[in-house]
């Protein structure tokens, strides 16, 4: 793709992301497209994630940054707030978009996320119900998926 | 049976209820003959299209801007916040001004950049400061990013009224000029209406009228919002401000719903199983029977029976009278027999009956009301002209027939209304001590009195504009029908006669509606004040109450003070309309002395101002109207 078409705002975001990286996040714009991001997030320390690599995909949409990027797990992970697609529940990527936010503001909200998981507005019920009965059976779980998908080969 | 979508209703946007009158009120001098119960000179409430909502909204803004030193943006964030209610709005500003700050996004003002240029935080380019705006948080954004912030926000809904600086951390209320500086007419636009919808949905006296395709909304003055009120749109809709059904005093709004969801689930279904079915005696399914013989096996429970008798088929056969007949059901007619099961079923019946009664009659008054409006836009778009090439009457003083057009039309409306009320006012109470039937007995006695004579108004007047009307929309040289024998005894030529039965019809038609008007204002009044109320006025003692006939005694005795003479003058009518009366005080001479025998003949002579008939020959006043015999309008 020819990277003359793109706006000026993501050249300068894809720059900075790679130049100047957040601790424990990667992302990396695809050859073909660069509106395509590969993105790897780590578990952050003292969460049931913690150890695991989690992949995930970001897409700037055309209207971007008028319109919020699509983000989505690849990893499978056991979380309140990602369904079984990998889909995220975070009100910065729907109503509470501002263009004035960046990829690494999203990419950190969802580090932020899976320290904190939200369990009072969940997009899996089960998950989110195990996680308010049985906190710590929950953890277990999280802590095994992490083991089971999220750790290199 | 909801009327709104009804073509009828759309009335090709023609004023029908202030010919001329731009601000239509429900009291106003425009409105008053046309009002069908025109309570209390109070204007109870205005209709406002969309320029008129503009400006309201913009007054009320400019009112906040000017008291609060705030901008406009911030004050219709404020307004909005709190349903547009001023007084809440400057009570809660002035008790704790940081509190509301802070809920309509009023950050303080801080200081400019001094830099000539600035870097735009959504696509991070440098501008020149003068080529970018922000809001009082001084947050700079380029015009491009601005347009495409506010574009998606007016695309996404009316939170666009909201909309807040574009940084997540800044709960800055972006202002109005930059919104009119960045967007394009249509977004504009769109902002606008999101404003005045929100002026509109979020003001409980403010309601949009709910005919389709009506941009008119409604305001209400009345001190009591969530009770029933008509209210007539400049578009023809009349509805009723608390539930947005179809107008329909004097009923409440529960009963209106009520009503309606009785009649979506039975109206149609009853009527015709009504009319062609017999339940199977054994499982009570309504069956049809289409053709065939007597013998009927129910589909349903496998029971076979007579059609006629309705007994079991194995008493039957050859010696009941064969397939076709059936004795036993001639033998119990013949004797008035009726037995146990039948008086069940009949008890049943007779509720659906009572039902089928009082829907009758609501929806006849309904399609009635209907052809009446019809009619009325007929004649305005066609008749109207003839008839005033006809009758040389310039068609601004045909007014009155409109009016009597509209009378018919609200009347039906009402009329149609107290049927369905009546229907649950009415009803048979169970477990009611002896007293209380007989009240109730007693008020519908009185309620049907005053329905019956505004109904005998109602239909005169509706005769009256719908076939005599038709007698002047042809060329003058035919003198109207009925007048012929009137005109025979005169001097005058063809069209000085045709002239004077024109006049006649008009102050006829002028008086009639009047008192019509006067009777349904009657009959919503005194039903919303309560029939025990307005019974007290009449002073009927309650202990003449007690048996139904005696119940009928006082309210006929009621209804004899109440109306004086009316209930005569109801049983008159027929005689009136077929008769032809011709009082007029513009008569003299031989003229007058046979109006004199006519009148002696008839037993009666008739009010020239509201037709009312009136059986005391030696007065010279009308008992009903007051106007003296034979004045004119």
């Amino acid at each position: 793709m020819d990277s003359s078409q793109l706006p000026r705002r993501i050249i300068k975001e894809t720059q900075r992301l790679l130049s100047e990286p957040v601790p424990g996040i990667s992302a990396a714009p695809s050859e073909d497209n660069l509106r395509y991001f590969n993105v790897i997030i780590l578990g952050p320390d003292s969460s049931p994630y913690q150890g695991g690599v989690f992949k995930l995909e970001l897409f700037l949409p055309e209207d971007y940054p008028m319109a919020a990027p699509k983000v989505r797990f690849l990893t499978k992970i056991y979380h309140p707030n990602v369904d079984k697609l990998g889909r995220i529940c975070l009100d910065i990527l729907k109503d509470k978009w501002s263009p004035a936010l960046q990829i690494r503001t999203v990419l950190l909200s969802i580090q932020a996320l899976m320290s904190a998981p939200n369990p009072d507005d969940p997009l899996d019920e089960n998950i989110a119900r195990q996680w308010k009965t049985n906190e710590v059976e929950a953890m277990n779980t999280a802590r095994q998926w992490t083991e089971l998908y999220a750790h290199q080969a | 049976m909801s009327d709104y979508g009804d073509s009828d209703y759309d009335m090709g946007g023609s004023d029908a209820y202030s010919s001329g009158g731009d601000d239509f009120s429900y009291s106003g001098d425009e409105a008053e003959a046309s009002s069908p119960v025109a309570k209390g000179a109070k204007k109870s409430f205005v209709v406002l299209d969309k320029e008129e909502l503009r400006e309201r909204l913009g007054a009320g803004v400019s009112q906040v801007v000017e008291l609060l030193c705030i901008s406009d943006a911030e004050a219709t964030r404020a307004l909005r916040f709190y349903k547009w209610d001023l007084t809440k709005l400057q009570e809660e500003w002035f008790a704790d001004p940081e509190a509301v700050q802070v809920k309509v996004g009023l950050v303080d003002e801080q200081p400019s950049t001094r830099r000539k240029e600035e870097v735009c935080k959504i696509c991070f380019e440098s501008f020149s400061v003068q080529d970018m705006a922000c809001a009082r948080c001084k947050h700079y954004y380029c015009k491009d990013c601005w347009r495409g912030y506010i574009h998606t926000s007016i695309e996404s809904g009316p939170f666009c009224l909201d909309l807040r600086c574009p940084d997540p951390e800044c709960k800055a209320a972006v202002p109005r000029r930059v919104i009119t500086a960045v967007v394009d007419a249509a977004h504009q636009e769109r902002y606008d209406d999101f404003a005045i919808n929100s002026f509109v949905d979020d003001q409980r006296q403010i309601v949009w009228c709910p005919a389709p395709d009506c941009q008119n909304a409604v305001m209400s003055m009345h001190d009591q919002l969530g009770v029933a009120q008509d209210i007539f749109c400049r578009c023809g809709n009349a509805f009723c401000f608390n539930c947005k059904e179809e107008a329909h005093r004097p009923v409440d709004c529960d009963t209106v719903r009520k009503w309606m969801i009785k009649n979506s689930a039975e109206s149609e279904n009853l009527n015709w199983i009504l009319a062609n079915t017999k339940p199977c005696p054994k499982c009570t399914r309504p069956i049809e029977k289409n053709q065939g013989c007597m013998h009927m096996t129910c589909s349903q429970c496998r029971h076979e029976f007579c059609w006629l008798c309705e007994g079991s088929w194995a008493e039957h056969g050859e010696r009941t009278g064969g397939f076709y007949n059936c004795n036993r059901y001639k033998r119990a007619v013949d004797k008035g027999e009726v037995d146990e099961q039948e008086q069940r079923r009949q008890h049943a019946r007779q509720s659906l009956e009572r039902y089928m009664h009082y829907w009758q009659r609501w929806a006849e008054n309904d399609t009635s009301r209907k052809r009446a409006l019809r009619q009325m836009e007929a004649f305005k778009s066609e008749t109207q002209e003839l008839i005033s090439e006809y009758t040389a009457t310039p068609v601004s003083q045909l007014r009155f027939i409109t009016d009597a057009w509209m009378q018919v039309v609200h009347c039906r409306r009402i009329l149609k209304w107290t049927y369905a009320t009546a229907f649950y006012a009415f009803a048979d109470p169970v477990n009611a001590t002896k007293e209380a039937k007989a009240r109730l007995a007693q008020h519908q006695e009185f309620f049907e009195f005053n329905q019956g004579q505004a109904e005998h108004y109602l239909e005169k007047l509706h005769g009256q504009v719908e076939k005599q009307l038709n007698t002047f929309v042809r060329p003058p040289p035919s003198p109207p029908e009925g007048e012929a024998a009137a005109a025979g005894s005169e001097a005058a030529g063809p069209s000085g006669r045709d002239q004077q039965g024109w006049a006649k019809f008009r102050e006829q038609l002028i008086g009639l509606t009047d008192v019509t008007r006067i009777h349904f204002e009657k009959l919503v009044n005194e039903f919303e004040k309560g029939l025990d109320e307005a019974l007290k006025e009449y002073d009927v003692p309650m202990a003449q109450a007690s048996t139904s006939a005696a119940a009928a005694t006082a309210a006929a005795a009621a209804a004899e003070e109440a109306a004086a003479a009316k209930a005569k003058a109801a049983g008159k009518a027929p005689a009136d309309s077929r008769r032809i009366t011709r009082a007029s005080k513009r008569r003299q001479g031989p003229v007058d002395q046979e109006q004199a025998a006519i009148e002696h003949e008839a037993g009666y002579w008739q009010c020239s101002h509201c037709t009312y008939a009136n059986e005391a020959m030696d007065s010279q006043e009308c008992e009903l109207c007051s106007q003296p015999r034979g004045a004119t309008r």
